[in-house]
């Protein structure tokens, strides 16, 4: 311890005692001087811009790009409206005003003032909460001419989404609605009661879309009136995008599906760009814009028939007969199959114990490829699936796309299945059966699939083999995913299979003859449950709804060197051919001559009948 | 222990009474910023309840740092310093990234900045050096000095903390001028700090030159620093002479005022009780530094004077910084007042290092009868 006395005595320096006391009175001094100049000196000025000028800063919404069709139709466009919002600080009574708020836009007071209270610590100081986000030209009348005797309430300007065809295209465009706390946390630039996209393009764009608010500054007096305005930042608009869909051919569409439950996809094969999504039933996307009630929102997520579901992508079915050419690809890939060999179909084929039936109870005799795709023979597909096996069979599903999501710019797409013997035995730890084959070979069983990947894979059918992303812009480059595994010749015969089906009298898609276009199709029924014995002697008018099989129809078309591939499913629709055939006829006239044929009054009734019967049940048991 | 009743009776209790006059002056203000008669905006209710809080953790740093003998800190001087030099270095290995820098060890029960711990750990390592130079420094003791200093802020600068970093050669570069240095030395350092100072200007990043661009023209940046500065410069000018009184400042209470709890406190007081109430709380702080002035000049022995002194340069730089900016004589840097802003750790760090200066108060006379 002794090293701790053993300093001397020395003092510390002079002239640095003299130096900390020199600096702390030069703080003062300098501070001092200061505080003069702005408190006593320059005191009433500020005084004066405190108490009567403030500066206050305001953003500018900025327009959100418009959306156009492929032939630069509107689609959906910004109108003006008008919110009323509440400025905290300039109000003198909050209660009081918010119940003449409730007062003039017959709002309830109890809503309001939770809205109130729920927002207010999330808005900046001086910047207004939004009551109520959507005025009507009566409301604004009154509430502007009253506005004065109530400071602290604003009529404030915003641009509001308006889709010039609400429910044409909901499941496309999807819908505009206030960022919620999560995306305003995660985008600092977004502030309480901007409006984001939610789904669909406005949902995948947004970033293109939203465009960059504007910055205006201005001097308000005591009572919070506006004195002076200075723009500091311009807004700037959002970019404008132009799908690749076709209005007229989506209005066909939606028309055709009208009351059902299904989709229709039309696909350019070329450049894999959508022509027409169609998705029904549908909403509308303009319910969404000035914020839906809670009410509204019940009623979407409870209706049966699920509106919100786009059926095109996020609906997954069994494909029935349409798989077929998949098959028969996967046949003529693995050499399998001579195309000239035939098979012999007396309706029915035994595997051990059981009996898989065709179609056509008497067969269809001898059958080649052709043949058997044309009429859509059942037993020749039992067989080749059987030498196939299913691991072959998955495989080149596989690389024709199915069990993989599209990679469309839209969100929640399905993949949707693609059995395998792996999978089996994970999904239901039970090991591949013959009989497992033969059903995926008609399209049935495990196999599940969206109209999006029927779409593309028939247009890579007639395109030479080329695998597209399907494409919803106008100006996205074409995406070649893949080519399939088919040499020119084995493609060819595929088509020409697609072609006779629709030529032949006796194939199963005649009724899309076209004069002048090269048309191919195929049909497939996809059945939804194994029909009982009790169910089974039937007519289809007799079986319920909800057991009835979905119709499923895909196609090809090409006329001077355009081609484009057509899928349409109707859920519960029964056949394929009556139930989709119609929609594919009219899409196509649509394509290369123009004509709008729209769906006749009486299939519309028909339709919607059937549509309130189940839905009566549905509720019924619903309500059990 | 038996406590020596001289101990207690040499205590500084001025400096003690106006560090813990400035922390309560501090809450009030923090409970007048908090604006508790308007609803809504960001509610800093809880802020003057948690200074209040970290009130007592700061006595008792206050107390720990006063009755151990400061003159062990000479011989731990060295320990200490290459202790803080290897924590600095173990932020970069196992530090926590927090707003994109490195500053914190996780030590599980708090998060704990070694920056913190080199500006203690340069006070008293600059006055051990310092205390022995018998002479004014010459060119090469003071790069020796200097270059001590410059380890600990380089690797805070590193971390990256630029603040904490120049806070540290700030504390330092006090230090040194009060030992002083020769006439040699001065007259150089006049001519090259000048010259030195544009250059630095590629060293700063892009938001730093902003800042100052903003200082010297606040219109440029009205959304930003400069509306600070402007919003300041008006809640201060509006308070005139007397004050709007407490609770009653319209800018502050309106909110128009940004940081108004921790950078911008002043402003606060400013508006509230206007040049009287800024004058007073500044003579405060003068009291308060020249207490330090009188601890250094009668300290036994030359250590206890230069930690004095180096304790009265980290209160003064803060002091300088924060008021300039607020009053809008400097950049917008943030820095803040020592007691007034808000902050928990600052607030214990302030107290412990009165805590220290009171110690070397406290045993001026102690060993002279020795």
């Amino acid at each position: 311890m002794s090293n701790l006395y053993n300093e001397s005595d020395q003092q510390p320096p002079r002239s640095g005692l003299l130096l900390l006391q020199t600096l702390i009175l030069g703080l003062f001094c300098l501070f001092a001087v200061r505080l003069w100049y702005l408190q006593i000196h320059h005191g009433d000025e500020f005084a004066l811009k405190a108490k009567d000028n403030q500066l206050r800063q305001e953003s500018i919404f900025s327009p959100r790009g418009l959306i156009r069709d492929r032939n630069g139709d509107l689609l959906a466009i910004n109108e003006p409206a008008y919110a009323l919002g509440l400025i905290r600080e300039d109000c003198p009574d909050i209660e009081k005003a918010l119940h003449q708020v409730a007062q003039w836009t017959d709002e309830d007071y109890g809503e309001l003032d939770a809205l109130y209270k729920k927002n207010r610590k999330r808005v900046k100081p001086f910047e207004p909460l939004i009551l109520v986000p959507d005025l009507t030209f009566d409301q604004l009348a009154v509430i502007e001419t009253n506005k004065l005797r109530w400071p602290g309430l604003e009529i404030q300007f915003r641009p509001r989404r308006l889709y010039l065809y609400g429910t044409l295209m909901a499941h496309v465009l999807g819908y505009v609605a206030e960022a919620n706390e999560k995306e305003l946390s995660k985008n600092p630039d977004l502030a309480l009661g901007d409006v984001v996209g939610k789904q669909g393009i406005e949902f995948m764009l947004e970033d293109r879309m939203r465009g960059v608010k504007g910055l205006t500054q201005y001097e308000v007096d005591v009572t919070g009136r506006r004195l002076q305005e200075r723009i500091l930042k311009h807004p700037r608009a959002g970019h404008e995008i132009s799908l690749s869909l076709d209005l007229g051919l989506q209005r066909l569409a939606m028309d055709w599906l009208d009351e059902e439950a299904g989709g229709v996809a039309v696909m350019d094969a070329d450049t894999g760009q959508l022509l027409a999504l169609a998705t029904a039933p549908s909403y509308d996307s303009n319910d969404f814009s000035s914020g839906l009630t809670s009410k509204q929102w019940a009623r979407l997520r409870d209706n049966p028939l699920h509106p919100m579901q786009n059926r095109v992508i996020q609906s997954v079915y069994p494909p029935g007969s349409v798989f077929k050419h998949v098959i028969a690809g996967a046949g003529l890939s693995y050499d399998m199959i001579d195309p000239k060999e035939t098979v012999t179909c007396t309706g029915e084929m035994r595997l051990g114990r059981r009996i898989f039936r065709c179609w056509r109870r008497g067969g269809h005799g001898k059958v080649d490829l052709e043949r058997a795709l044309v009429e859509s023979c059942d037993v020749y597909f039992y067989k080749l699936g059987k030498k196939l096996t299913v691991d072959r069979m998955s495989n080149f599903a596989q690389a024709v796309g199915f069990g993989e999501k599209t990679g469309i710019r839209l969100p929640h797409e399905k993949a949707g299945n693609i059995p395998t013997r792996e999978w089996k035995r994970r999904r239901f730890n039970e090991g591949w059966q013959g009989g497992d084959s033969l059903n995926m070979a008609i399209g049935q069983g495990f196999t599940l699939v969206t109209p999006l990947q029927v779409v593309r894979f028939f247009a890579s059918l007639i395109n030479g083999g080329k695998l597209l992303k399907p494409l919803l812009l106008k100006d996205e480059k074409t995406v070649v995913q893949r080519e399939i595994p088919l040499t020119p010749d084995q493609l060819a015969l595929l088509r020409d299979a697609l072609i006779e089906t629709v030529d032949n009298n006796r194939g199963t898609a005649r009724r899309l003859r076209t004069k002048g276009v090269i048309v191919g199709g195929k049909t497939g029924t996809a059945q939804v449950v194994r029909l009982t014995d009790e169910l089974k002697g039937l007519k289809d008018d007799e079986i319920p709804y909800r057991f009835r099989d979905h119709a499923w129809m895909a196609a090809t078309a090409e006329k001077d060197g355009r081609r484009y591939a057509i899928a349409v499913l109707i859920e519960h629709g029964l056949h394929g051919g009556s139930g989709a055939g119609p929609i594919i006829k009219a899409c196509i006239d649509y394509l290369f001559s123009g004509t709008v044929t729209l769906k006749p009054e009486a299939r519309k009734a028909k339709a919607r009948a059937v549509r309130a019967l189940s839905l009566k049940k549905k509720e019924k048991r619903r309500a059990n | 222990m038996p406590i020596d009743r001289r101990l207690l009776l040499y205590i500084n209790w001025p400096l003690l009474g106006m560090a813990v006059i400035l922390f309560l002056v501090g809450v009030l203000n923090l409970y007048s910023a908090s604006g508790f008669r308007l609803e809504g905006g960001m509610n800093l209710a809880p802020y003057y309840h948690k200074q209040l809080l970290w009130g007592v953790p700061g006595l008792l740093g206050m107390l720990v740092f006063m009755f151990f003998d400061y003159r062990h800190l000479r011989t731990m001087a060295w320990p200490l310093f290459w202790t803080t030099v290897i924590l600095l270095i173990a932020v970069f290995f196992m530090g926590k990234t927090i707003y994109g820098a490195r500053r914190w060890l996780d030590l599980g029960f708090m998060n704990f900045q070694p920056s913190e711990l080199a500006k203690i750990a340069i006070l008293v390592v600059g006055a051990r050096i310092l205390s022995k130079e018998r002479e004014p420094l010459g060119f090469i003791r003071l790069g020796y000095v200097l270059g001590v200093g410059m380890i600990l802020a380089g690797l805070i600068i590193k971390q990256p903390d630029l603040g904490s970093g120049l806070s540290i050669l700030l504390i330092l570069g006090g230090m040194i001028l009060f030992r002083g240095v020769t006439p040699k030395v001065f007259k150089t350092a006049l001519v090259a700090i000048p010259a030195l100072l544009p250059m630095s200007w590629f060293f700063l990043h892009d938001y730093q030159k902003q800042r100052i661009m903003t200082f010297l023209d606040p219109t440029t940046d009205p959304l930003g620093a400069g509306y600070h500065i402007i919003q300041s410069e008006i809640a201060i000018g509006s308070g005139g002479f007397w004050g709007k009184g407490f609770l009653q400042g319209t800018q502050s209470q309106l909110r128009f005022l940004p940081e108004r709890h921790t950078d911008f406190a002043v402003a606060v007081l400013g508006e509230e009780w206007g040049f009287f109430g800024t004058l007073l709380l500044l003579a405060l702080f003068c009291l308060f530094l020249y207490q330090m002035v009188l601890i250094a000049k009668d300290a036994r022995g030359l250590f206890g004077s230069y930690l004095a002194a180096g304790v009265f340069f980290y209160f003064f730089w803060q002091i300088l910084i924060n008021t300039g900016m607020v009053l809008g004589l400097m950049p917008v840097v943030g820095i803040p007042l020592p007691f007034i802003s808000y902050g928990g750790s600052a607030t214990l760090v302030n107290f412990c290092l009165v805590g220290l200066v009171l110690n070397v108060s406290m045993r001026r006379f102690l060993f002279k009868q020795n």
